[in-house]
C-alpha cells in the first residue's frame, strides 16, 4: 500500500497544479498581489516577526516558550524550522499560522498586523492564506474523501458546483480520485496525508504550513510527501514552512531557522537559493 | 455535507432520538386524546339546551353529578323527606327570564308487551310544556299534547331493543296494568333517553308507584336564552329559600342545577385533565432535551481536535456554532418525526385498549390534526435547537491552539 502510495506521488507531480482551466475557475480568495509574485520574482515578505514573545502561565511561574524572535518569511522560500522538543517550534507554528496571537511583539501577515485582529477575521485569513498539514493528519473522521476536501471551500461559502470541480481536480493530482467516497478510517497513513495535501491546496493559499508531515509515516512515503511539497514550492511558487525535528527534511529547504529553548540558534541558507538575511 | 459530521448513526445519537421520541408522542398523543374527549362533549353538549334548570329535592353541596344516568334519579338526596311541590311551581311564576316551569315525576315499572315484562323509567311530563324543554324529535308518530291522557312517547331503546317484537305507533303497551298507547317514537339519542318512556303527568301519577297528586320529582325550569340562565338559577334558589320557609343553609332541603353550569365544569374538568397529563408528557420532554444536551456536550469534547482542525482551516466561529446547532436540530427533527408517528400511534391505539373517548355510541375517534403533528415537529425541533444551544456555544469559544493540542 505505501509502495502504491509513493507510486501515486511520484507521478502526481508531474502534473501541473494548476491547468489554465482550473485557474480560470478557480479565482477566489488569494489575493491577486500574492499570486502575481508568488511566480518567484523576488524577495517580497510575506510573514514578519518582531520581537514575539509567548508567554504561558504554568501555576505560579510564567514560562516563556518564545523569547524575543525576530523572522521574516519571503514568498517562495522553503523554510523548515528545525528544533528539539520543547524548543518552541510548536508554538511559533501557531503563530506563524495565525492560530494564536503573541503574549508581546508583532506578528505581520502580507504587512498587516495580525495582532489586533477578532477570532473570525483570523479565521478568514487562516482559510484563506495558510494551508495546513499537521503530523496526524487531522481529518474528519465522520467525512470521506470528498467532503474532508470540499470543507475550507465550504467555510469560504464557495460554490457548490465549482468546489466539486475543483475537489476532484486535486484529487486526480494526489492520485486518489478512486477514493472519493472512502472515509479517513479505509485509507492507508499516506492516502490520508495525501488526503490532507489537498485539502491545504484546496483553496490555493499561498502559504503551506506543515507541521512533522512525515512524522508518522514510513520514510519512504514521508519522502514523497516531501518531494510533492517540494514540487509545489518550485513550480508553483507556494511557500512551505515545515517544523520539525527531522533533519532528513533539511534538504529540502532552501533556508532552515534551529530553533532552542525558545530562540533562534541560528539561520543556514542552503542551495542555491537568494533567499536570506 | 459539513453540517452532518456529528449524526452519524451512532447508537448513542438514536438513543438520544428515542428520548425526544418518547416525549414527543407522549404530548402529541395526550393532546389528540383530550382534543378527542373535548370535541365528544362538545358535540354533547350542543345537543343540549343549555338554558334549562333542573330543581330537585334534597340538596347535597357537591353538585356534580351528572343527572340521569342510567336511572330516573335526577339527583337529590333521597334520604332527605323533602318534596317538591305545586306551590314551588308556584313560587318560581313572578321570576323574570323563565319561559316554561313544570314538574315532573318519575320511577321505574313493570312495562309489558307482546307478553314479555321489563322495568323502565317512566317519566310524568307536562304535555303542554315538556315539547319545549327538551330537543327531543320524533322518529315517527308525534310528541305528547295537552288532551293526551293514557298515551306515551317512548325512546327508540324501548321501541327496538328491550322486546323481541319491536314497537311500533299506535301499538298498546302495558304499564302497572293499564294499557297506555304510544304515540310517538324519539330518534335516537345515544344516551339514557332513549330508554325512557314519556306520558302525561296527569296519567303517570296514576301508574307510578308512591306518585302523589301535586308532588314532584323534580321541577324543570326553561329560561328565555343562555345568557340569563344563571341569574334566572340563583333567583330561583332565593325564592325557594322563601317560600320553603328555609332559615338555616343547613337545613336547606333542594337542589338547583343549570345545565349550564355543569356542562362548563365539564368542559374545566376535561381541559384541565389534559393540560396535567400534557405537563406530565412535558416532564418526559424535558428529559429528552436534557438528553440531547447530554449527548451534545459529549460530542464536542469527543470533536475538540476537529473542531480545533475546522478553525484551523478557516472555521468562523458562526460555522461551529451552526454546526453543532443544526446537529442537535436534526437529533429534535428526526426525534419529532418518529415522535410524532408514536402519537399518531398512542391515540389510534387507545380507543382498541378499552379506554372509550366517549361514554355511548358516536363519540368522536382520536385524531392527529395535521396542525398537532407540525407543532409536535417544530416542539422536537425547538427543543433540539435549545438544548444544542450551550455546547454548541462553547465549542464555537473554543481556542484553534487548545482544540488541536487536545488529545
Amino acid at each position: 500500500m505505501h509502495a502504491n502510495d509513493a507510486k501515486a506521488l511520484k507521478q502526481s507531480l508531474n502534473y501541473p497544479l494548476y491547468t489554465e482551466k482550473n485557474t480560470e475557475a478557480y479565482e477566489v480568495n488569494c489575493p491577486t498581489s500574492i499570486r502575481n509574485n508568488a511566480a518567484g520574482s523576488g524577495r517580497a515578505s510575506l510573514i514578519k516577526l518582531t520581537n514575539v514573545w509567548k508567554i504561558y502561565q504554568m501555576g505560579e511561574v510564567d514560562f516563556a516558550a518564545l523569547r524575543g524572535i525576530d523572522l521574516e518569511i519571503y514568498e517562495g522560500e522553503f523554510l523548515v524550522v528545525l528544533g528539539p522538543s520543547g524548543s518552541g517550534k510548536s508554538t511559533l507554528m501557531n503563530l506563524i499560522g495565525c492560530l494564536d496571537l503573541p503574549s508581546k511583539g508583532k506578528v505581520s501577515l502580507n504587512s498587516k498586523d495580525i495582532s489586533g485582529l477578532d477570532e473570525s477575521e483570523l479565521a478568514r485569513i487562516r482559510g484563506q492564506m495558510i494551508g495546513f498539514i499537521f503530523q496526524s493528519f487531522n481529518l474528519i473522521s465522520t467525512l470521506n474523501t470528498l467532503e474532508n476536501v470540499m470543507l475550507p471551500l465550504e467555510f469560504q461559502e464557495e460554490d457548490t458546483t465549482r468546489a466539486r470541480k475543483r475537489v476532484e481536480y486535486l484529487l486526480e493530482i494526489v492520485g486518489l480520485s478512486d477514493k472519493k467516497q472512502n472515509l479517513p478510517s479505509q485509507l492507508s497513513g499516506g492516502q490520508r496525508q495525501r488526503v490532507a495535501i489537498a485539502r491545504s491546496l484546496v483553496v490555493n493559499p499561498p502559504i503551506i504550513l506543515a507541521d512533522e508531515p512525515t512524522g508518522n509515516l514510513d520514510s519512504k512515503t514521508g519522502s514523497y510527501i516531501l518531494e510533492f511539497l517540494d514540487g509545489l514550492n518550485k513550480k508553483e511558487g507556494k511557500t512551505i514552512i515545515i517544523v520539525t525535528h527531522d533533519l532528513e527534511i533539511i534538504k529540502h529547504a532552501t533556508r532552515v531557522v534551529y530553533l532552542r529553548d525558545g530562540e533562534i540558534e541560528k539561520i543556514e541558507i542552503r542551495e542555491k537559493s537568494d533567499f536570506g538575511e | 455535507m459539513a453540517l452532518n459530521m456529528l449524526l452519524h448513526s451512532k447508537l448513542r445519537s438514536w438513543l438520544t432520538i428515542v428520548g425526544i421520541v418518547i416525549g414527543v408522542g407522549a404530548v402529541v398523543g395526550i393532546i389528540s386524546l383530550g382534543d378527542a374527549m373535548e370535541a365528544s362533549v362538545q358535540s354533547r353538549l350542543a345537543d343540549m339546551d343549555l338554558s334549562s334548570i333542573t330543581i330537585t329535592p334534597g340538596y347535597s353541596r357537591a353538585q356534580s353529578r351528572i343527572p340521569g344516568h342510567g336511572s330516573n334519579d335526577w339527583g337529590g338526596n333521597p334520604t332527605i323527606d323533602a318534596k317538591l311541590t305545586d306551590r314551588d311551581v308556584d313560587a318560581l311564576g313572578g321570576i323574570e327570564g323563565i319561559v316554561y316551569a313544570a314538574g315532573e315525576i318519575s320511577g321505574r315499572e313493570g312495562v309489558s308487551y307482546a307478553g314479555e315484562n321489563a322495568t323502565l323509567s317512566i317519566s310524568g311530563v307536562d304535555p303542554q310544556v315538556w315539547k319545549y324543554m327538551k330537543s327531543l324529535e320524533v322518529e315517527s308518530g308525534r310528541l305528547l299534547e295537552p288532551a293526551d291522557k293514557y298515551v306515551a312517547v317512548i325512546g327508540s331503546g324501548v321501541a327496538s331493543k328491550i322486546y323481541k317484537k319491536n314497537i311500533g305507533v299506535n301499538q298498546v303497551i302495558t304499564i302497572n296494568g293499564k294499557s297506555v298507547r304510544v304515540v310517538g317514537i324519539l330518534k335516537e339519542e345515544g344516551g339514557f333517553e332513549d330508554r325512557q318512556i314519556y306520558m302525561p303527568i296527569d296519567a303517570a301519577v296514576n301508574l307510578i308507584t308512591d306518585a302523589e297528586k301535586g308532588v314532584f320529582d323534580s321541577i324543570q325550569v326553561k329560561a328565555q336564552n343562555v345568557e340569563v340562565v344563571d341569574t334566572v338559577a340563583t333567583t330561583i334558589e332565593k325564592k325557594l329559600i322563601i317560600s320553603r320557609h328555609i332559615v338555616n343553609e343547613n337545613d336547606r332541603d333542594f337542589s338547583v342545577i343549570a345545565l349550564k353550569a355543569m356542562a362548563q365544569s365539564v368542559t374545566t374538568m376535561l381541559s384541565s385533565m389534559t393540560l396535567f397529563l400534557g405537563a406530565i408528557a412535558a416532564v418526559s420532554l424535558i428529559v429528552g432535551a436534557v438528553g440531547i444536551a447530554n449527548t451534545m456536550f459529549t460530542s464536542v469534547l469527543e470533536k475538540t481536535k476537529e473542531i480545533g482542525t475546522m478553525k484551523a482551516i478557516g472555521a468562523k466561529n458562526r460555522d461551529i456554532l451552526m454546526i453543532f446547532v443544526f446537529n442537535s436540530a436534526m437529533v429534535g427533527f428526526v426525534g419529532g418525526i418518529f415522535g410524532v408517528i408514536l402519537g399518531v400511534l398512542i391515540s389510534a391505539l387507545f380507543p382498541m385498549i378499552g379506554m372509550t373517548v366517549t361514554s355511548g355510541e358516536g363519540g368522536a375517534i382520536p385524531s392527529v390534526s395535521p396542525g398537532l403533528m407540525i407543532f409536535g415537529l417544530a416542539l422536537a425541533v425547538l427543543i433540539g435547537v435549545i438544548s444544542g444551544a450551550v455546547p454548541a456555544y462553547r465549542a464555537s469559544k473554543m481556542k484553534p491552539v487548545d482544540a488541536l493540542r487536545y488529545e
